[in-house]
Order: C-alpha cells, then structure tokens, then sequence
C-alpha cells in the first residue's frame, strides 16, 4: 500500500523577487510504500535536510504535491500540519533528544500525552513496547542516569508508540561509536520487521544506508540515482560506495 | 576586532536583555542618589538633622538599599553569564582566553553600567525636587516651604563610587564563574539535571508545622506570649519557608506527579517536568521573595497605620490641645493675648483643681504577681468628683465616656501605658481612704487628666464633698510631682500652626508645669513614622524590581537551555496553542508562589505586629483590619508590577524558544 507520494516538489528560499534566492530542491518526485525501510543519501548541501524536513511537515514545499493519507500536505494550515505530525509521523533524532527534565517512561508518552489519550491506554502501550525493546527496568530514570543504548531504545518507543505512517530518522547514528550505531541499526530493523513500520532514513553514512531496502540519492536538489538492496549485502554496500563516490559524499 | 568593539556589538545585539538590566540598574542608581542627595538637602537636613535618630535611620536604610543592590546585581550577573554560555564558549572554542572573556564580559558589565549611573544620576537630579517634596510633605505637618531644584555634587561623586566599586566585584565574580566553565560544556550542556529534586516528605511536612507553629503562636497567643516570641515566630517562619522552597515544593510537585489522570496531559506533563527541574536553582530566590515581601509589607503595612492613625492616637494619649498644671492664674490673660494675635477665636479653657489622697489597698496575693510591683500596701492616689471628670470627658478629643458612680462606689483610672491585666487586678479591691472606704466597680485607662499621674479614681459628687469636708484629700501645689490646678485648652489650628504652638510654648513652659501641647507629639509622630513609611516605601519598590528582575533573568536564562526541547516537541506534533500553555504553566508558578506564600506570611506576620505594636506600645483600635486592608492594596501593587514581569518574561521566553 502507497503511504506517501511526492510530484514535483521544489523548495526556495529566500524572497522570491529577490535574484539571490536559493534552489533548494529543484524537483523531487517518488513514493513510499508501507513496510518500506528508505535511505536519503546525499553530501552536505544537497537537499537531504530540506527533503526531510519537508516529508516531516516541518516545512512546506514551495511547489509541487505531497500527498500522505489521500490529503495534499502542502496545502494543510500550520495547526493542522502540527495534528498532521502528531498522527502520522514519528521522529528520530540524532542524540535522540530525549528531554532531560522528564523520565524515560514520561519521554515515551509524550506525543501521547499532547493527543490527549487516556492514562491506561498509554501505561498499556508503553509497558508493551518497553518490554519488547528491554528497557522496562529503567523507565523511571532520567536520561542522563542510562546508557546511550537505553536512550537509543527510548527514543525508538516514542517514535512507535503512536503508531506513525511512517518514522523519520535523521542521521541516526551521526554521533555514535560504532557499536551504539549498530546496535541502533538493528533496532531500526527489528522495529521495521516486527512493527512493520515505514522507515524513512537520512543518513550520509555507507554502513548505515546498507541496512535500507531502498535509498535515494540525492545531488543539487534532484534524485540521481535509487539503488535496491539485493540478496547479497556485501555487493548492495560496495554498490552504494560506488554511487557515493561519484556524488562526492564521505565514504566511513 | 577590538575588545570594546565586540563589547558594544554584543551590547546591540542582546538589547532586549540588557534593556531590563539596564532598566533595573539605572533604578539602583537613581533610588541611591536619591536618598544621598535627601541626606545633602538644605530643607531635609534641617527638618531631620537635629535628631541623631532620623540620620541613623536614614543612613542604615542607606547601607541596607546598598547592600540588597549589591546582592542582586551580583547574582543577575551571574545568571547573565550563565545564559551566554554558548556564545562565551564559542569564544573559547576559538581561541581565547579565559582571561580576555572575563576582560570582555568586564567592559560589557562597564559600559552599560556607565550609562545607568549616567541615566540613574541624571534621573535622580531631575526628580531630586519630587522627592524631597514628597518626604517632607508626609513628615511635616506644616510644610510650605520652597524646595529648590538642586544639584548635589558631593551625592553624584559618592554614588558613582559606590558603584564603580559594586561593579569591579561584578566583575571580578564574573571572572569566577567563567573559569568555572569547561570547554566540554558546550557539548554536553544540558544534559545533567542543575538540580532537580525530588523533595522529601519529611521537609515538606516539617516545613508545615514550623510555618504552622509561628502562625500559630503569632495567631492565638496572648499578648504576652507573642512579645516574648516575636524572634523565634519569625526564624520559625523563615526557616519553614527556606525548607519548604528547598524540600516541601518539590515533593509538592512529585505529589502532583502521581496523579496520573491530570499528569499525563501533555501540557501538565512539559511544564510540570521543567519547573521541577528548575526547582533547586530558583528555591532559594523564591524563599527569599516570599520572606523579604513578607517583611516589607508588614512594615510598611504597619507604619502607615500608625501614621494614618496618629491624630487619633495623639489624643488618645494628650486628650486635649495643651493641658498644663499649677501657674499663676494671671497667665491666662497672657494666653488669651497670643490667640487674639494669631486670630483664634474658638477657644475652650477649663480649669479644675486636683487632690490627691493616701489610699491603702489589701490585695491578697499581689506579691507573686507582676501587679504586685504596682500597687503597694498604701499609695497616692488621684481623686476627681465624678462632675470633674464628666466636665473633663466632654471637652476632651477622644472617646473618653462619662461616669455615673453610685455612693461608696470608686472607678479606678490607671496610667494610659497599663496593660488591661494590671487594671483587672484592682477591680473589685477595697480601697481605704483615712475616714472611708470605697469599692472599685468599674477601672479603665485614664484618657482625659493623664499629668503623668499613676493611680487615680473617680468618686460620687456627694462622697467627694464629704470626704472633701473631712480632710481626707489636699491640694498640693509647688513642689509635688502630680497635683494642683490643671488647665486645659482646645482651639483652632492645634495641629496645623507651628508659631501658635511655638508661641505658646515659650510663654508656658517655664511658668507651669507638666505642659503638653498636642501639635509636638502629632508632629514628632509625622516625622518618625512618615520618614519609615517614605523609606519603605522606596524600599519596597527597590526590593520588588529588583528581585522580579532577577526571576526575568533567570527565566531567560532558562529559556535559553530549554530551547532545543521546544525545537524537538514541535516537531512531535506540539502545536502553536499547546505551546503557549506550556510556556503559561511553566513561568506562571515562578511568580506565583513566591508572591502567595508572601501574601500568607504578612496575613499572620500582621498579626503579630498588630499585637506587638498595637496592643503593647500605642493602643489603636481594630487596627488588625486597617493594617491589613492597607495592606492588600500593597499586595495589589505587587501582583501588578510582577504581573507586567511575568508577560514580559513571558514574551522573551517565548521568543528565545522559538
């Protein structure tokens, strides 16, 4: 099933009388299936952030269609956008962004909280969801009191525990060492199979896009290439070495 | 760039920020020229410099205003650092060194502090001429003199020092909290909790009952018992509120956490989290909101009574516009002639001659008790026919009733200072006279023929007589404390002309005795309790903007940590509306708290100087619901002024966050 669908969207900035505006994306157009685990891949400045923000409604594309759940996004007011994210969309951020004035299990429930559903129903889902992801033994604590692994996992559940359309992660293994970011690389995986969430991932970083099924490449604000995983992981990874090595991306 | 150059860039750039310090700053500035340029003032000096009280008075509220300047520039200076802790470790990053930071932050702290002392100065000069005709309008009963416009060098020169000093140690603790940062804080800022508490249950509660015990004792203990504790009341209270802002709030706010229904809506759950994580850094500033509030409103409070009431308590005490006793009678015509000068015309003279008579009293068990000291085997006594002392009554000023005393009956008159206790003691007693004896049926202060006088009573016009008759009473003249012929007068402008006073003054005071004239203790009055009520009321507004600040400062300072969670709610779907609730919830119990608890405070702490002043030193009627009336209205003030805070900090939070 179709989850969301992009036509042709751009996205300037700046005034657009003024002759100094900046192009962000030229005209970007795909779609996203449900289950599907995407990779953005592109180098700094080429429209990887613009195009997420956009697909996260933080943002607005200036022209063009983005359609998710039969209704142009592009067109919704910014309270609607807001309910839009609320309901349909769940984050993962670098560092997590767990808030550190709040409790693990308060962290959770947060996108709960703001919709205004019943304490049981959100005991219910976080207990469920903690339980699955191991971390039912610290929901009390704080951030700073656990791991980075446990915060890792704590940000997942907030992501999931709305049951998005789809989860938006960007660059989520940007400031880890290399186990932390593999550890979350199959928590992205496990939550993609076992929930059957829609996963959408930007990331410059090699290993990482190799866990998608799909990425995207992005260059000067178009997509320039689109790379399907295979049976082979070893050949899809170098596939996507060669790819970003023609983009002039970091290869880690 | 040069040094002063980033200085003055910085200064630009932050100007809604520095605008509030600059704002309270350039106030400290102004209310300390102010009060010197008072001191210099030719007019002040010469209605207040006579008394060594009214200069010590004003120079430790001098020395007071000093210091709380000190603490609060201090303190948001620091707050200050502390929210441009990105941009001075960006600076770090780049290179420099802690040193020329501190040199920076030092020139930033300098020059906007130049120009408050430029604008405080310049401010205090153009309002000298207000000021100083403020306070001598409310201390002086005929004040009409000119006050000039005046510049005072030697108060401009003092300020200035004053505060270039309180500057350098600005200064120098900025350099402290600056060497206190680590570069690595830029990356892990934030991540550790400044001091959340969970608060304890055993704080909470022990913060109740001190609070609840000085309430307590300052409520429904007698008299005696609240003098006595009026210290330990107050360090009860105070250090029940500094406990409770440390361990009784935050458990309060844990409490309100486990309530999951209202918690876990999503604006309780974000502003609750974040005030209680705050909680330990602004605990203490809000104890001391709470106390200090508490502490001027009570005195202020309590001052202005007095000074609202002083007409009424000048002849609750004197009774009667001058009262004098023995003088040739011969003096009178000289009297008549200086109201005939001044223009007088109603005047009321009456004058009546006193006895006083050995009267022995057998009270059973007087020696172990505190009257006992009072009332010996035999003492001298006053004694009025009961038509005297009517006559008395009717031209005296304040609320002295009338007698009507039945044969071989007495009404005791005790000193206008007795407590009510001393007076019950002798109701009931027998009092033996040489050739008769009377019973005391009723007592009462003496309100009307108070020449210093200790005992006095009142006797039947038919029992005076006989008594009379008998040689039981004398008249005694030259050489004895507390008898002979009294003469009271009333007349106009008592209490508004200083030369008919003065005039009267010089003819009476050598050629008569125990003279009092009302319009000295009515004036006196006006000038110690107008001169507290000027300097609380200077305080008090010193006090509020300076602290309010300090709550904006900290909240700004907070806003700029909080900013990235806001970042990050917004993106989970947080929308404009929720928002703006959560910034509400978040800084409203910042201003809130402090401000009720201070309110609750002065409720009771009314009370206990209500008994302390009131009931002990200068008895005013119902004077508990004036205080406190009065006092509301200073509370409306506060609740004003913290209110325009609150939405201004509530505007900048809002902003930062954005």
């Amino acid at each position: 099933m179709q989850i969301l669908k992009v036509e042709n969207i751009s996205k300037i900035y700046g005034d657009k009388k003024n002759a100094r505006q900046y192009r962000a994306i030229k005209s970007i157009s795909f779609e996203v299936k449900e289950g599907e685990f995407i990779g953005v891949m592109g180098a700094s400045g080429s429209g990887k952030t613009t195009l997420l923000n956009i697909l996260g409604s933080i943002d607005k594309p200036t022209n063009g269609r983005f359609m998710m759940g039969g209704k142009d996004i592009a067109t919704l007011s910014k309270k609607q956008l807001a309910k839009h994210r609320m309901e349909n969309i769940g984050f993962i951020f670098q560092n997590y962004n767990l808030l550190e004035t709040m409790t693990l299990k308060e962290n959770i429930i947060l996108p709960l909280a703001l919709r205004g559903t019943g304490v049981r129903e959100m005991e219910e889902k976080v207990f469920s969801l903690a339980k699955d992801l191991g971390i039912i033994e610290v929901l009390e604590k704080y951030p700073y009191e656990v791991s980075g692994g446990e915060q890792q996992r704590a940000a997942a559940c907030r992501a999931l525990i709305t049951n998005p359309k789809m989860i938006l992660a960007d660059e989520p293994t940007g400031n880890l060492d290399s186990k932390s970011g593999k550890e979350l690389l199959d928590l992205l995986t496990y939550i993609n199979k076992e929930y059957k969430a829609t996963i959408l991932m930007v990331t410059h970083d090699v290993f990482a896009a190799s866990y998608c099924q799909k990425i995207l490449f992005i260059r000067d604000g178009e997509i320039y290439n689109e790379l399907h995983a295979g049976e082979n992981k070893k050949q899809f990874f170098d596939a996507i070495i060669d790819v970003m090595s023609v983009l002039g991306g970091e290869v880690r | 760039m040069k040094l002063t150059a980033l200085a003055l860039r910085n200064i630009e750039r932050n100007f809604k920020k520095y605008a509030m310090y600059f704002f309270s700053l350039s106030f400290s500035v102004f209310t300390a020229y102010s009060f010197l340029a008072l001191l210099q003032n030719e007019q002040v000096s010469m209605a207040f410099a006579y008394d060594t009280r009214y200069s010590a008075m004003l120079s430790t509220f001098g020395i007071i205003i000093m210091v709380f300047v000190m603490f609060f520039l201090i303190s948001s200076n620091n707050s200050f650092i502390k929210a441009r802790k990105k941009e001075i470790s960006t600076y770090a990053l780049f290179g420099m060194e802690n040193g020329k930071i501190g040199r920076l932050l030092f020139m930033e702290t300098m020059i906007v502090g130049i120009a408050a002392l430029l604008v405080g100065i310049t401010s205090g000069i153009f309002f000298s001429k207000l000021t100083a005709m403020i306070l001598l309008d409310i201390t002086m009963a005929s004040y009409t003199g000119y006050i000039s416009f005046f510049i005072d060098f030697p108060a401009i020169y003092i300020t200035a020092m004053t505060f270039l000093i309180i500057f350098a140690v600005m200064g120098l603790a900025g350099f402290r909290v600056i060497s206190k940062f680590e570069l690595a804080d830029l990356f892990i800022a934030d991540k550790m909790s400044e001091g959340r508490s969970k608060g304890s249950i055993l704080l909470l509660i022990l913060s109740v009952i001190l609070i609840g015990t000085g309430y307590f004792l300052a409520f429904f203990g007698s008299p005696r018992v609240v003098v006595i504790s009026s210290i330990p009341i107050l360090l009860l209270v105070i250090s029940g509120t500094y406990l409770f802002f440390w361990g009784g709030l935050p458990k309060v706010l844990s409490l309100l956490k486990s309530n999951k229904s209202s918690y876990y809506k999503g604006v309780n759950l974000i502003s609750t989290a974040a005030f209680s994580h705050r909680m330990k850094s602004i605990g203490s500033l809000m104890a001391t909101i709470a106390v200090l509030s508490a502490v001027a409103t009570t005195a202020i409070a309590t001052g202005f009574t007095l000074y609202t009431n002083l007409e009424k308590n000048t002849y609750d005490m004197l009774a009667y516009d001058l009262s004098y006793r023995d003088g040739d009678p011969s003096i009178k015509e000289d009297v008549y002639a200086i109201f005939k000068k001044h223009n007088i015309e109603n005047i009321e003279l009456y004058t009546a001659d006193r006895y006083t008579a050995q009267v022995g009293i057998s009270i059973s068990g007087l020696d172990n008790d505190e009257a006992g000291a009072l009332f010996g085997k035999e003492e001298q006594f006053i004694v009025y026919s009961q038509s005297v002392y009517n006559q008395l009554t009717e031209l005296s000023k304040n609320d002295a009733k009338p007698v009507e005393i039945s044969s071989g009956e007495a009404v005791y008159l005790g000193f206008y200072y007795f407590p009510e206790s001393y007076l019950k003691q002798i109701l009931g007693q027998k009092l033996l006279l040489p050739s008769d004896t009377v019973k005391v049926t009723a007592t009462a202060k003496n309100k009307v023929a108070s020449f210093g006088d200790r005992h006095s009573i009142i006797l039947n016009d038919a029992d005076f007589d006989r008594l009379l008759k008998a040689g039981d009473f004398s008249i005694i003249s030259e050489g004895q404390q507390s008898a002979g012929a009294m003469t009271i007068i009333n007349y106009e402008k008592a209490l508004s002309s200083h030369q008919l006073n003065q005039d009267l003054y010089q003819l009476l005071h050598d050629k008569t005795k125990g003279l009092t004239l009302a319009y000295f203790h009515y004036t006196e009055g006006l000038e110690v309790f107008g001169l507290v009520c000027f300097i609380g009321f200077f305080m008090s507004a010193v006090f509020i903007l300076m602290t309010a600040s300090l709550l904006f400062f900290k909240q700004v300072m907070a806003a700029e940590e909080e900013q990235h969670q806001y970042k990050m709610l917004r993106k989970i779907g947080m929308d404009a509306h929720t928002e703006k609730q959560v910034i509400t919830k978040r800084l409203f119990p910042v201003f809130l708290v402090p401000l009720a608890v201070g309110i609750l405070h002065s409720v009771f702490a009314m009370k206990t100087a209500d008994t302390v002043v009131f009931s002990n030193l200068i008895p005013v009627e119902n004077t508990y619901l004036t205080v406190l009336a009065f006092s509301a209205i200073m509370y409306g003030v506060y609740a004003v002024v913290y209110g325009i805070f609150y939405f201004i900090t509530k505007g900048q939070y809002s902003k930062i966050v954005k």
